[in-house]
């Protein structure tokens, strides 16, 4: 028994010494591994500039884990989250505070696009009024192909221009005899979040932006003829056995994490790769970005006429505990500094329009900051403002659905019934 | 053959041949269960590329592979009358020591023999001997920044790497976390190990021999425990933590694990300690001994080996936890993470780093296989009293 005392008095003891920490901010986030080490150098550039200290903590559940710590009382000060949605139901819940007053403006004026980047972080909170409770920091581009330069130029490709001439290369290669696309959709639980990003990204090179955002809110349904129509452009590329490494039966089960190491073989399995900014940590050890590998814009529809339309994603920052340590990071947040600091180093977009672009890091990314700062048109990713249960479940599933074979109609259907369900 | 000696009577055969039986089935049970293990032990000596490209089973066999490499860049060329020449050696970088083929074009990669002269496309030729070296000509300059890109065929002899291991202890980024991490979770096992023993032991002896009403459906109210899903109660018991004061810390994740790990605890020794001699139990009892007497000096002693193979049980399972330690423990400050919880962070943020979980599995199992190693022998008697009386 004295045992047990011993215990207890050791952790009250612990106790204790944690409440030491008051001037210290807590910062959660999805990130870990090298993206760990750049946020925390943008964290310590925080420390140096006020008299704060921070501790940032890392989790592959992020999701799960800011759900159980708000719940139970044990939020940290400031959480970063990967999706609009699930802030949006921690602040109707009346888990995230509003951010300072003047946010808003701020971002409004010294963003790109800055309305967009507002509404995407303003919800209504627990007494049904909106308010500004996500900062947006750092952005991910999604419509992105990867490809080899020099696998293109044995070959005499081009870098194809507009969607027609994409699927016109497409056909070549595969005429070819060799294999244009790896296709990956596998992600453990998540497999099939891939796919969404293809669907995405047609349904804004099929469609005007409006559509778009009628599909997002459910006021177009999900089975509607428009998104039919861009799944089957998704399944002109990936359900024949010709455009896809593998074959269309692979495309479901292949990881995709390994997917774009295809186009580093030799010889190489495919020659293109779609996939959002974040790929290259993927890429085998010390290929140098604009050399071995590079990218292009994943062109639109020239007959279209819907301009340049770009599907991106983001963090947004919020507030889950607040503290006067706490607000000076959001505001920290605006500088510049804070931004370029990450921009030295890799992986990282801004909208930012007051940073310096000669601080990148590679000249790759940033090309791909222009991409985002010349899109006509820029919609977040959908399937991360969709309710949970359908853009992190049956929207997944059901692409592994379609790629397995099932017609795209009944699998539209079966997502829509999905958000009746929930409604 | 041995068998012959029986005579031909049959039952010495038929016993043999169910010796047999039972000796070859263990034999495919190990295999089953040592062939995955295995699998990892090699894997954590692989780089990521070996583990995406080539099946495990093929790292220690030399294997022909298509490598690229790239000649010298053009900043290297030297002028040899009125030619300009790059020379070097491609298979530095490599293991291999021979090439079989090589090419320059991602469209056939072993177009050439050693010796034989391409060209190359920015103009000039290039050649490959069989060990490697390479001689490109121009009677231009060479231009551009980068060498030319070769697609060499050779037999790549097996490699395995200390790195994963180097990078899981020694690494300047990691070692702080990974020891801290360590101590963490010995901090987490060693009391959620011992205070359910503890509790338990006593509930044990009240529950077998004891005598007080209700004692039976008390029983099997514990034996039903035994089927209700922990994950049940994570969220309610963590309100309950945060309600009564306790929040996240050792603390909580002790009562947790102390709570989880009861039913088990007692259902084991309450059916070991039933089954001791009732003789002497009753003679301790008629020369006076108090309860708590027998129960130390006699019960006690005698449960060892129950108590040893439940220690060994929960050791494991809080020293493997995740689950319990994320809710109760790990907090927003992060000093008080745990191994799992640290191997997953190692995953980076989209969990690719197949060749980090391969080592880090070996590193974490070496603290249960010690304490598996001491305690075995206890192990086998303490499962067979559990069950057979």
């Amino acid at each position: 028994m004295t045992k047990t005392t011993l215990f207890a008095g050791a952790a009250v003891a612990a106790l204790i010494a944690g409440s030491a920490w008051a001037d210290n901010v807590t910062v959660f986030g999805p990130w870990l591994g090298p993206d760990q080490e750049d946020v925390e150098a943008v964290l310590d550039g925080f420390a140096a500039a006020t008299d704060h200290t921070y501790s940032y903590v890392g989790s592959d559940s992020f999701e799960q884990q800011i759900r159980i710590d708000a719940e139970a009382g044990s939020a940290p000060n400031i959480a970063i989250f990967p999706q609009p949605g699930l802030a949006a139901n921690m602040a109707e819940a009346g888990f995230l505070t509003p951010l300072p007053e003047g946010t808003a403006e701020w971002v409004e004026e010294n963003y790109a696009a800055g309305q967009s980047w507002v509404d995407l972080g303003t919800y209504a909170g627990p007494d049904g009024e909106d308010h500004l409770y996500g900062f947006f920091y750092k952005v991910d581009v999604k419509s992105l192909v990867w490809y080899v330069p020099e696998n293109f130029w044995d070959a005499g490709y081009e870098v194809p221009e507009t969607m027609e001439e994409l699927k016109a290369l497409t056909e070549q290669i595969a005429a070819d005899g060799e294999t244009p696309w790896c296709i990956g959709l596998g992600s453990g639980g998540a497999t099939g979040w891939p796919a969404t990003d293809w669907v995405e990204d047609m349904m804004l090179r099929t469609q005007p932006p409006e559509v778009y955002d009628e599909w997002v809110s459910n006021e177009r349904p999900f089975n509607d003829p428009a998104v039919v129509e861009a799944i089957e452009e998704f399944g002109w590329f990936a359900r024949n056995d010709d455009f896809v490494a593998g074959g269309a039966g692979a495309v479901a089960t292949t990881d995709f994490r390994d997917s774009p190491k295809g186009l580093f073989d030799a010889p190489p399995q495919c020659y293109m790769h779609h996939q959002a900014s974040f790929i290259p940590s993927f890429f085998p050890e010390g290929t140098m970005m604009g050399e071995d590998a590079d990218f292009f814009y994943f062109p639109a529809y020239e007959e279209k006429d819907l301009g340049t339309p770009v599907l991106g994603a983001g963090t947004l920052w919020a507030i889950t505990d607040e503290s006067d340590g706490a607000n000076a990071l959001i505001e920290y947040l605006k500088t510049p500094e804070a931004h370029e600091i990450w921009m030295a180093r890799q992986g990282f977009l801004t909208p930012h329009t007051g940073v310096d672009p000669e601080v990148f890091a590679d000249p790759a990314l940033r090309q791909m900051n222009e991409i985002l700062l010349d899109a006509t048109t820029f919609r977040f990713d959908a399937s991360d403002l969709m309710p949970g249960a359908v853009g992190a479940g049956s929207f997944w599933t059901g692409m592994v659905d379609y790629v397995g074979g099932k017609d795209a109609q009944a699998v539209a259907d079966d997502i829509q019934s999905s958000w009746d369900g929930i409604k | 053959m041995s068998d012959m000696h029986y005579g031909p009577s049959g039952v010495a055969g038929q016993k043999a041949i169910l010796t047999w039986a039972v000796h070859l089935s263990v034999g495919l049970l190990v295999l089953l269960w040592v062939v995955p293990t295995l699998g990892l032990l090699v894997s954590s000596f692989r780089t990521a590329d070996q583990i995406s490209s080539t099946g495990w089973w093929k790292a220690p066999f030399a294997a022909e592979q298509v490598l690229q490499v790239r000649t010298a860049d053009p900043g290297t060329q030297v002028q040899e009358g009125d030619l300009y020449v790059i020379e070097g050696q491609l298979l530095d970088e490599t293991q291999a020591e021979k090439i079989a083929s090589w090419g320059t074009s991602s469209r056939d990669v072993a177009a050439y023999q050693p010796g034989d002269v391409a060209e190359v496309r920015g103009g000039g030729t290039i050649t490959v001997g069989e060990d490697g070296a390479y001689r490109m000509e121009n009677t231009e300059p060479f231009e551009g920044g980068r060498g030319q890109r070769v697609f060499i065929t050779a037999m790549v002899p097996p490699e395995l790497t200390l790195e994963n291991y180097r990078y899981m202890l020694f690494d300047d980024s990691n070692v702080n976390g990974m020891s801290r991490a360590f101590f963490n979770t010995l901090t987490v096992s060693i009391p959620a190990t011992v205070i359910p023993i503890l509790v338990a032991a006593f509930a044990a002896y009240a529950l077998a021999w004891m005598e007080f009403p209700g004692r039976a459906l008390l029983v099997a109210v514990i034996v039903g425990l035994l089927v209700v899903p922990l994950q049940l109660a994570l969220i309610p018991l963590l309100k309950l933590h945060l309600g009564i004061g306790i929040g996240k810390g050792y603390l909580g994740v002790w009562l947790a694990h102390t709570g989880f790990g009861l039913p088990l605890a007692i259902y084991l020794l309450r059916n070991y300690m039933a089954g001791l001699p009732r003789d002497i139990i009753e003679n301790a009892r008629v020369d006076g001994a108090t309860e708590y007497q027998i129960f130390v000096r006699i019960i006690l002693p005698l449960s060892f080996p129950a108590l040893a193979s439940f220690a060994i049980f929960q050791f494991l399972w809080t020293w493997n936890d995740l689950l319990v330690a994320k809710v109760f423990l790990i907090d927003a400050t992060g000093q008080t993470t745990v191994m799992t919880a640290q191997i997953v962070e190692l995953m980076g943020t989209r969990g690719g780093n197949w060749e980090i979980l391969a080592t880090a599995a070996f590193v974490s199992i070496l603290v249960p296989l010690l304490v598996f190693f001491f305690m075995q022998k206890y192990l086998v008697r303490g499962l067979l009293a559990g069950s057979v009386k």
